[in-house]
């Protein structure tokens, strides 16, 4: 229990990895709303994830 | 068709309209992201800074030894839910206390009493053991949502001092996801969500629980282990909650609460006493009760500051519990213990009463019980009032570097 417990903890926090990634790719690799209202967009939603994933917040 | 290519090949290569718009798309993210960084940097000094404090104490001369929590269950080793135990044993015959600061530590006149009391403890007889940071992990976190100053200080002769206002649970950096709803083990009550991270709803605990599950289950097989026979649990409340300024205790501890209650209420402050309802699972003064040998005991002191409707939330605040709206509410007779904004709630108002409320119950274990009675000394709510807390803190760089501790 405790150890399925910890994996699940630990996934959470790849899982911000992972959309921390993905983010930052489609902010510099992206076909579609090429603008710079969306690069804020980007940059603002991938600040909680980096967070996370960093054990920060 | 070859020497037309062979001339553009060679010619200088000069940059497009296009590629001068990438290039500038380019610069533009970097900076945005750089932004970001920085924005990350400066937007958690304050979460960092609370997440990697420690604070400091002296403890007096009658200090026996220190030992890690995980030393009676060591589920919670090498976690930051493991806490240290402070130990003052007289090496004399008699009864054992068990003071836990910090359960909750949003509620810091709780670890500041612990603190306070190790600072200047003389014990003739028994044994003292004192937690002052039940729940280290939420001492780590700021209260959510909430702007609460991540730390308070105490003036003292010799400087400032600084301790940490946590949150009421462990930090999700610990423990997380929440369930749904949260099973109380062992009665199977179904309790809010993130009680799963509430230190005090997860008594008795359980060995293969979730963390906090398990920070509970080793206090009380500390309790067990080493025959504690009084359990005080130091909490602050809002003055809107009925136990404010109370004693909430174990029905066997119901007489001792009683008397302690009403010596006090004559002698120094107004001080309420209510057994432990037996629905209200999770709970120390229920659960220790019910689960070890025990008395356990309860204790609130009146904390405008975590009032849903105080005005803001400031250091000032926390030190002073003055606050206007705390005010109306106590005009309109909405409260439920007398409260005045000219001497408000102060922080030395608060740890005095913790105190000497701590003092008075166990001197009555032994005047119930002989054979448990403990001979404590540590500053009373009289002597605090007098001279302020900051009177009874010691200068860490002045002092035996043997009796100095990082919390």
């Amino acid at each position: 229990m405790i150890l399925l417990q910890t994996i699940i903890h630990h996934v959470y926090f790849l899982l911000s990895a992972v959309v921390a990634v993905l983010l930052l790719t489609r902010l510099f690799r992206r076909r579609s709303r090429p603008g710079i209202a969306y690069d804020i967009v980007y940059v603002y939603t991938l600040i909680p994830f980096i967070l996370r994933a960093l054990h920060i917040k | 068709m070859t020497t037309t290519t062979t001339v553009q090949a060679e010619a200088p290569r000069q940059e497009g309209p296009r590629e001068g718009r990438t290039t500038l798309v380019l610069v533009r993210r970097l900076v945005l992201l750089a932004g970001a960084v920085l924005l990350m940097v400066s937007g958690t000094r304050e979460i960092r800074a609370l997440r990697a404090y420690e604070e400091t104490v002296v403890v007096s001369e009658a200090f026996t030894r220190q030992v890690m929590l995980s030393h009676w269950f060591d589920g919670i080793a090498g976690t930051r839910m493991d806490t240290p135990v402070y130990v003052f044993d007289s090496g004399v015959g008699g009864g054992s206390v068990l003071l836990l600061g910090g359960a909750h530590a949003y509620e810091p006149a709780s670890p500041l009493t612990a603190y306070m009391a190790m600072e200047n403890i003389r014990v003739t007889r028994g044994r003292v053991f004192v937690i002052p940071r039940a729940n280290r992990s939420a001492s780590t976190l700021g209260m959510l949502g909430n702007a609460y100053p991540p730390f308070f200080r105490i003036r003292t002769a010799w400087g400032e001092k600084k301790y940490k206002i946590g949150d009421r649970e462990t930090h999700p950096l610990e423990q997380w996801p929440d369930p749904f709803t949260f099973v109380h083990y062992p009665s199977t009550q179904n309790l809010a969500y993130q009680d799963s991270r509430n230190l005090n709803r997860t008594f008795p605990g359980r060995a293969d629980g979730n963390l906090t599950e398990r920070t509970s289950f080793a206090i009380s097989e500390m309790i067990r282990r080493e025959k504690i026979d009084m359990t005080i649990d130091v909490h602050e409340a809002s003055l809107g909650y009925p136990v404010v300024s109370t004693y909430v205790c174990h029905q066997r501890a119901d007489e001792l609460c009683m008397m302690a209650s009403m010596v006090l209420s004559a002698e120094q402050f107004p001080m309420k006493t209510e057994t432990s309802p037996t629905s209200l699972r999770g709970l120390t003064h229920r659960e220790i009760g019910d689960f070890t040998n025990s008395f356990a005991v309860l204790m609130e002191t009146p904390e405008p500051f975590i009032e849903k409707f105080a005005g803001p939330m400031t250091e000032e605040l926390m030190m002073t519990g003055r606050d206007e709206f705390v005010q109306t509410a106590a005009t309109r007779g909405l409260l439920y213990t007398e409260y005045d904004i000219k001497t408000g709630a102060t922080m030395d108002y608060r740890v005095g009463r913790h105190l000497s409320g701590a003092l008075e119950v166990i001197k009555q274990m032994g005047e119930f019980y002989p054979a448990k009675a403990i001979g404590v000394t540590w500053p009373t709510y009289a002597e605090v009032m007098k001279n302020g807390s900051g009177h009874y803190l010691h200068d860490p760089q002045k002092a035996d570097g043997r009796r100095v501790f990082k919390n």
